[in-house]
């Protein structure tokens, strides 16, 4: 997957000037990688991930994944290649699980042809696959917010992407269910050769589980690099304005402790 | 799991089977040849709205879906020819009798056809298009007569359904007498001034009658003139316009006196009435519901409110001429009217204002 | 686990289609006329093999002539409000919206006042005369569904939750206008209480039959087409569209043909209330939620609701009629809250 020049701009009335921007963003990652969107509130990492999931279309450059251009893509392929993780809206109406998890197949069905036994099998794995398949039968509505982002999660597998895209995941969870969820990200790319790319304002777990980071601010996209070129002292502490202090950690992997300050 | 199949694939088939019997009876369902009478005979006249109408000779059975066409079927003395009438056909009692089809605006079609009639009345006043139309489908004429405007109309229009009907000397002898007592008010009361009354159709709200209706020449005739100058047919009176015009009278229709003067004393009551002087003073003349029917009774209502409007023109009355009178108009509170109705048959269909009215049927 | 099959979807139609039948046959038998099954049977058969000529009886007539259009009726109306009803339920993400919350029958009732108030001013055949009212009641819809249509854009595409609000103020302010025409013309607006509560006792000419039926099946076939975007839809645009669904595209299909339903529907019976708000839920219930079958089984459910309410409507008071949306109200307004109180327990 590659962002080449990607940049964006929002206004609410067209004679105006634009309420936000993005300006030129490029990077790339391969599959097995997890990159992170790191960056305080506002800075971008949400309009970029929506570029890049093709749900906008950006001002200049574009984003390819293995040669096609994702905006250009008809709504249907481009379901078959990236999925996208990000809070839901209420249900409306009762379902189970397994029907939720279900619909990732969509895609991949012609439109008015039922799902098929293949079809239950990929979603019963995806299931399995982060650890819900004892949840397969349970109401969407009962169960806890950990175990609903799983399912999402699952529902997201079975659309079988080249691409997985997760807009704070870690949100709502507690601590045990985050590392559950990046340890399980961590693991399925690797196994399943996705590229993932996480959004998140999370220092450690981007710290601990990505290979790339893309660090944001207001809009510009500081510096791309593996943690350890973007961890530093000063650059984290003027892009999220609070005196902190940064070590490695025994994993290898940079540890950011936020000083209490005077 | 296939051994479930077949008992299931085998219902749902013959079910599918069947459906598809209905389905092809149903489709069939407008080709069915319609209902005809095999009479020998008919005759073709132009109803009151225009439309060519094959009646067939002679008009044995006859079904009325208005109360004043059933009142003018009696007058014309064809009541044993009537098979059927509406629920609101209350006049004479014996109307009450004949088997009903339902309502004005949505009479069972299937109960008409049952009665087998040679020719249903309707009138473009109170009945729908829609009605006549599917009787047509059907195979049963309609004649139509539209809603007469003044007093006048009301006679030709007897005399021209009754020569549709075959009596034209019946319908001739009714016109003749309407005329003449007609005459003799006009003797009576024509020179005298007109009282200005007010013609209360509803109370709340105010509701009147307007000028180009029968019911306004009715009371001309009467030796009154309404004080409502409007052109639409039931006009919605402002209580400041009575007040203001004052009028000498207020009239009433009830088939009931007696449930008349409890409504005028709670109109009495009412803020804002009370200024009104017939009101405050209670002056008010009440009459048979004929009035609201465009039929010959409406001259015997004529009749009752000039007596109750000018008393002074009915004293000098000789003495067998009183007695006709009397006979034919027998005190308000001797007729058999069970209930208090202020005009239901033909307000029933025009107050369908969304929200509900009291008015509503 | 079970996915959805299609012959689970056949097995569900199918009980339907025999309950539907059943209540056919219950629908001719009734009337303010009484038929004997026996001679049902035999003048159903003659009218299938053509020879309807044969049907000496009068009471047989009745049953083929009134009683059997009318059915026919409202099946079609009932099937149509029932899939306009399930297709707004799911474009509008509310489980209380109806065929008519967007305006189409205020659109429809005031062509038809206007059609009627135009008539004795146009020299016609007493044949288009008839169809005047149809006419103008589908015209008004039409206009009333490009006027919602424009309202509810946002961005150049349908937003629903715009798309109600602009549905609701045009239906408020058409009604405003129906109220004030009604109140001040003393024309012969005869019959137009008929339109505040439905009534399928009208006859039709053969023509508008056929086309009810071929509108029906074109425009739920077309909605039918986005049955599965229509289940994804409902766990949330943006998931949807990332799940693969042309969100534009299905709202647009959607809004114009469940519009278009109801346009059909209303203009020739009026507004008929409660059944396409109450049958999806009931066929929810018992069927699931999956719009692939949800469909096809409420139009069925709607035509079983809308045909028995009818026959309770022209029988309970015989030989008057009771209006059938009276009906429907009555009979749907404890079904619905029923079915609350199931769903939330």
């Amino acid at each position: 997957m590659s962002v080449e020049q990607v940049s964006y701009a929002y206004s609410a009335n067209p004679a105006q000037a634009p309420l936000f921007t993005l300006e030129a963003t490029s990077f790339q990652a391969g599959p097995g990688e997890i990159v992170a969107i790191l960056g305080p509130n506002a800075s971008g990492k949400s309009t970029l991930l929506k570029l890049i999931a093709g749900a906008l279309a950006p001002l200049s450059g574009r984003i390819l994944l293995n040669g096609f251009v994702t905006h250009s893509l008809t709504p249907r392929t481009r379901a078959q290649r990236i999925a996208v993780v990000q809070q839901e809206s209420p249900l409306l109406f009762p379902a189970r699980a397994w029907e939720f998890v279900l619909q990732g197949r969509h895609s991949h069905r012609p439109s008015l042809r039922f799902e098929s036994e293949d079809d239950v099998i990929i979603a019963k794995n995806a299931l399995a696959q982060v650890g819900a398949a004892d949840l397969s039968d349970r109401w969407m509505d009962q169960i806890s917010g950990g175990e609903k982002q799983r399912v999402i999660l699952a529902r997201a597998l079975a659309q079988q992407p080249l691409l997985l895209l997760l807009d704070e995941p870690t949100l709502h969870l507690d601590i045990a269910a985050q590392i559950g969820l990046l340890d399980a990200l961590r693991r399925l790319a690797a196994e399943n050769r996705y590229t993932v790319v996480v959004v998140t304002h999370e220092l450690n777990l981007a710290a601990e589980y990505a290979d790339q980071v893309v660090l944001m601010q207001r809009g510009r996209c500081l510096r791309v690099g593996p943690p350890v070129s973007i961890y530093q002292r000063e650059l984290l502490e003027q892009v999220f304005q609070t005196p902190l202090s940064v070590e490695l950690g025994s994993s290898g992997r940079p540890r950011v402790t936020v000083l209490s300050g005077t | 799991m296939k051994a479930f199949a077949r008992p299931r694939l085998r219902s749902a088939v013959s079910a599918a089977i069947v459906a598809l019997l209905s389905c092809a009876a149903l489709s069939r369902a407008q080709s069915a040849s319609p209902l005809s009478s095999a009479s020998p005979a008919f005759r073709e006249v132009t109803d009151e709205v225009g439309r060519t109408v094959r009646i067939p000779q002679p008009v044995r059975r006859i079904v009325s879906l208005a109360p004043s066409l059933t009142e003018t079927i009696y007058a014309l003395g064809l009541q044993d020819r009537l098979v059927g009438d509406t629920i609101y056909c209350d006049y004479p009692p014996d109307a009450q009798n004949k088997t009903k089809v339902g309502g004005a605006i949505n009479p069972s079609l299937e109960q008409i056809v049952a009665l087998h009639p040679d020719l249903v009345l309707v009138t473009k006043g109170l009945n729908r298009l829609e009605t006549a139309d599917a009787l047509e489908g059907l195979g049963i004429s309609s004649y139509s007569t539209v809603h007469p405007h003044t007093v006048e109309e009301i006679i030709t229009s007897s005399k021209k359904l009754s020569d549709v009907l075959g009596v034209p000397e019946a319908g001739a002898s009714v016109a003749r007498e309407m005329q003449r007592r007609l005459a003799d008010l006009q003797q009576r009361v024509g020179a005298l001034a007109a009282k200005r009354v007010l013609f209360v159709v509803w109370t709340q709200p105010l509701i009147s009658v307007g000028k180009d209706t029968f019911i306004a020449d009715a009371l001309r005739r009467a030796g009154a003139v309404s004080i409502v100058d409007s052109d639409q047919g039931w006009p919605q009176v402002s209580l400041e316009e009575v007040a203001r015009l004052q009028p000498e009278f207020l009239v009433f229709a009830a088939s009931h006196s007696e449930s008349a003067s409890p409504a005028v004393e709670v109109l009495a009551t009412l803020p804002g009435w009370s200024i009104v002087d017939a009101v405050s003073n209670r002056r008010f003349a009440v009459i048979s519901d004929a009035v609201n029917r465009p039929a010959p009774r409406i001259v015997s209502a004529i009749e009752d409110l000039a007596k109750q409007l000018h008393p002074d023109a009915f004293v000098e009355k000789p003495e067998n001429g009183k007695e006709k009178i009397e006979k034919e108009n027998p005190p308000l509170n001797e007729r058999p009217a069970p209930h208090y109705s202020f005009s239901l048959d033909i307000l029933q269909d025009h107050f369908t204002i969304p929200g509900g009215c009291p008015c509503a049927h | 686990m079970r996915a959805l099959t299609l012959r689970r979807l056949l097995l569900q139609c199918s009980i339907l289609v025999v309950i539907l039948f059943v209540v056919v046959v219950i629908a001719l038998k009734f009337g303010a006329v009484p038929v004997s099954l026996y001679a049902l049977g035999r003048d159903l058969l003659r009218l299938i093999l053509g020879q309807s000529s044969q049907i000496s009886s009068d009471y047989g007539l009745i049953v083929m002539n009134i009683r059997l259009p009318r059915i026919l009726l409202g099946i079609i109306v009932g099937a149509s409000l029932a899939v306009a009803g399930t297709s707004f339920q799911a474009l509008l993400r509310n489980p209380l919206a109806d065929p008519y919350v967007l305006g189409v029958s205020m659109g429809a009732s005031l062509g038809s006042i206007l059609a009627l108030i135009a008539e004795p001013h146009l020299s016609i055949s007493p044949a288009l005369a008839a169809l005047l009212t149809p006419l103008g009641a589908f015209l008004g819809a039409g206009a009333t569904i490009a006027a919602v249509y424009f309202l509810g854009r946002r961005e150049g595409q349908i937003d629903s939750a715009t798309l109600l609000l602009g549905g609701v103020i045009i239906s408020s302010f058409l009604s405003a206008i129906i109220m004030f025409l009604m109140n001040t013309l003393s024309g012969n607006l005869r019959g137009l209480s008929f339109w505040l509560m439905g009534d399928l006792s009208t006859p039709l000419q053969k023509s508008a039959y056929w086309f009810l039926g071929i509108g029906f099946l074109l425009a739920a076939g077309a909605i039918y087409t986005t049955a599965a975007d229509l289940n994804l839809l409902l766990s949330g645009e943006k998931e949807a569209m990332h799940l693969g669904v042309d969100v534009p595209r299905v709202r647009l299909v959607v809004y114009v043909a469940a519009s278009l339903l109801t346009g059909l529907a209303v203009s020739v019976s009026g507004a008929i209330g409660y059944v396409g708000l109450i049958v999806p839920h009931a066929i929810r219930f018992i069927f699931g939620s999956d719009h692939r079958t949800l469909l096809p089984t409420a139009a069925l459910g709607g035509a079983i609701a809308l045909v028995f309410a009818d026959t309770l409507a022209r029988t309970i008071v015989a030989p008057t009629e009771v209006s059938v949306g009276a009906v429907t109200a009555v009979v749907g307004a404890p079904l619905f809250i029923y079915l609350l109180r199931r769903r939330l327990s």
